[in-house]
């Protein structure tokens, strides 16, 4: 489903990303984690072109986001969902314009059709009686579970993660970990950017760590924590866990 | 006693002189109502092909003409570019003066507008465009539902005294020979030899408007604060 080839990533004269390449299947809910500035946030950002990479090439169902017009990247973003560490909900939005805008502009849904499949997000996250709310009057893992709604009405292929409970006071964590857990059941592919190990433990069908931008270690979670191989992963762990 | 009454009825009363006041009032609104428009319209497009290529890079050409706009209107004076458009640009045609001054106002008054919208673009979150990008939205769609907005309801005080900076600029219409409010003060003053009653009947009337129009704004903000609150 994404094919990334040596993707390469800088900011001036940083280097970023130096070399990632992985395959990730439709289904596959793939957990990366890693020391801040290691650079999983910004491959991540770059999946959906939110970064334009440097060199590399990424493949998306068949599109290469490299060399993809505008159009093209818009159309593929409409299935590749994203969730924020920021929520990044629209404050001057009802929830339920938050979660209808883009579908009714997009002219991908009527209004109707919308309104309904919102009701439905809305319920599925347990929030349907906030759809007249604004953004401003619900708590920070209410909103995070919106932000995933909202991308959730666009009817994703794949759901991109980054750090979506980092900006959250601890007793809120669990009910987002919640639906995302619930979300990866119903067979959802997700790539998520966290520090959440036991999620990682849980839910990753595989488990991958980024070290100076690169792709350090990947593994299936048993192993991946229990036996892990290069000594900075094993530091890393041995810090977090 | 008397003696001021006869003043109020030389200055106001005798010949209808009154009329230089309503008449100029008439003039100046129609003006600044219009100036604004202008001015708004071209100060939002300014704005926003300003603010494109800060975040994108795009839009080179539109971009460095809007700069050389904005260094040339922001840096003379309001007067002079009146002057210029009534004496030189238009030197050639007979034209109503009350359009000169309409395009006059409305040009400077946009150099302004764009400055005050593009710090409002500038102002919202860059998580805001990230997000609209990500639900497949593209740059102006996201700047049309997402950004603007936002960034309008952040500038709306500076725009309303931008509006209220324009209303009293105006006052300087008289030196293409429109008679707007205060060159019918400064006529009656001139037939009268009496300035104090009719300067400060100007005065008192663009005061009166002025505070009328901050009141409505201060109205306008709490109700869009609402969103904010709940």
């Amino acid at each position: 489903m994404i094919e990334v080839k040596d993707l390469r990533k800088s900011f001036g004269d940083l280097e970023i990303l130096k070399g990632v390449t992985i395959n990730i299947e439709k289904g596959e809910k793939v957990v990366v984690i890693g020391q801040s500035g290691s650079g999983k946030s910004t491959f991540l950002r770059c999946l959906n072109r939110l970064e334009k990479p440097s060199g590399g090439s990424i493949m998306f169902e068949g599109t290469d986001l490299i060399a993809a017009t505008d159009k093209q990247l818009y159309k593929v973003r409409e299935k590749m969902g994203m969730v924020f560490q920021h929520f990044n909900l629209f404050p001057h939005l009802t929830i339920r314009k938050n979660l209808t805008i883009a579908p009714v502009k997009l002219r991908v849904m009527s209004k109707e059709e919308a309104d309904e499949r919102a009701e439905i997000m809305l319920k599925k996250v347990g929030l349907a009686d906030k759809a007249e709310s604004y953004p401003n009057m619900l708590s920070g893992g209410q909103k995070q579970r919106i932000a995933i709604a909202r991308a959730l009405v666009m009817n994703p292929d794949v759901m991109l993660f980054d750090e979506p409970t980092s900006a959250l006071d601890p007793e809120m964590v669990g009910e987002v970990l919640e639906l995302m857990k619930q979300l990866a059941e119903e067979g959802m592919t997700m790539i998520v950017v966290t520090h959440e190990m036991g999620f990682a433990k849980e839910v990753a069908s595989r488990v991958v760590f980024m070290d100076g931008g690169v792709i350090a270690e990947e593994n299936d979670p048993q192993t991946f924590f229990s036996n892990p191989e290069s000594p900075r992963l094993r530091a890393f762990l041995s810090k977090v866990l | 006693m008397d003696e001021f009454a006869q003043k109020l009825y030389d200055t106001f009363i005798l010949d209808d002189r009154w009329k230089y006041l309503t008449n100029g009032l008439c003039t100046t609104l129609i003006i600044t109502v219009f100036a604004v428009m202008i001015g708004m319209l071209l100060g939002f497009l300014v704005a926003i092909v300003r603010a494109t290529h800060d975040k994108t890079g795009k839009l080179k050409i539109l971009n460095f003409i809007s700069k050389i706009y904005l260094t040339v209107i922001r840096g003379t004076p309001v007067m002079v570019q009146l002057l210029i458009i009534y004496y030189i640009i238009f030197a050639s045609v007979r034209i109503d003066k009350t359009f000169v001054g309409i395009l006059a106002f409305g040009i400077n008054s946009g150099a302004y507008v764009a400055e005050i919208v593009r710090s409002g673009i500038m102002s919202i979150d860059q998580g805001q465009f990230e997000a609209g990008a990500s639900l497949g939205l593209n740059y102006p769609k996201t700047m049309l539902f997402i950004i603007l907005p936002q960034a309008f309801k952040n500038i709306l005080p500076a725009l309303a005294n931008e509006c209220i900076v324009l209303l009293k600029e105006t006052s300087v219409a008289g030196y293409i020979a429109l008679e707007d409010l205060t060159k019918g003060g400064d006529i009656i003053r001139s037939v009268t030899y009496e300035a104090f009653l009719p300067l400060i009947a100007v005065a008192l009337i663009y005061l009166i408007i002025v505070v009328g129009l901050s009141s409505l704004v201060g109205k306008l903000e709490r109700r869009l604060k609402k969103s904010d609150r709940g």
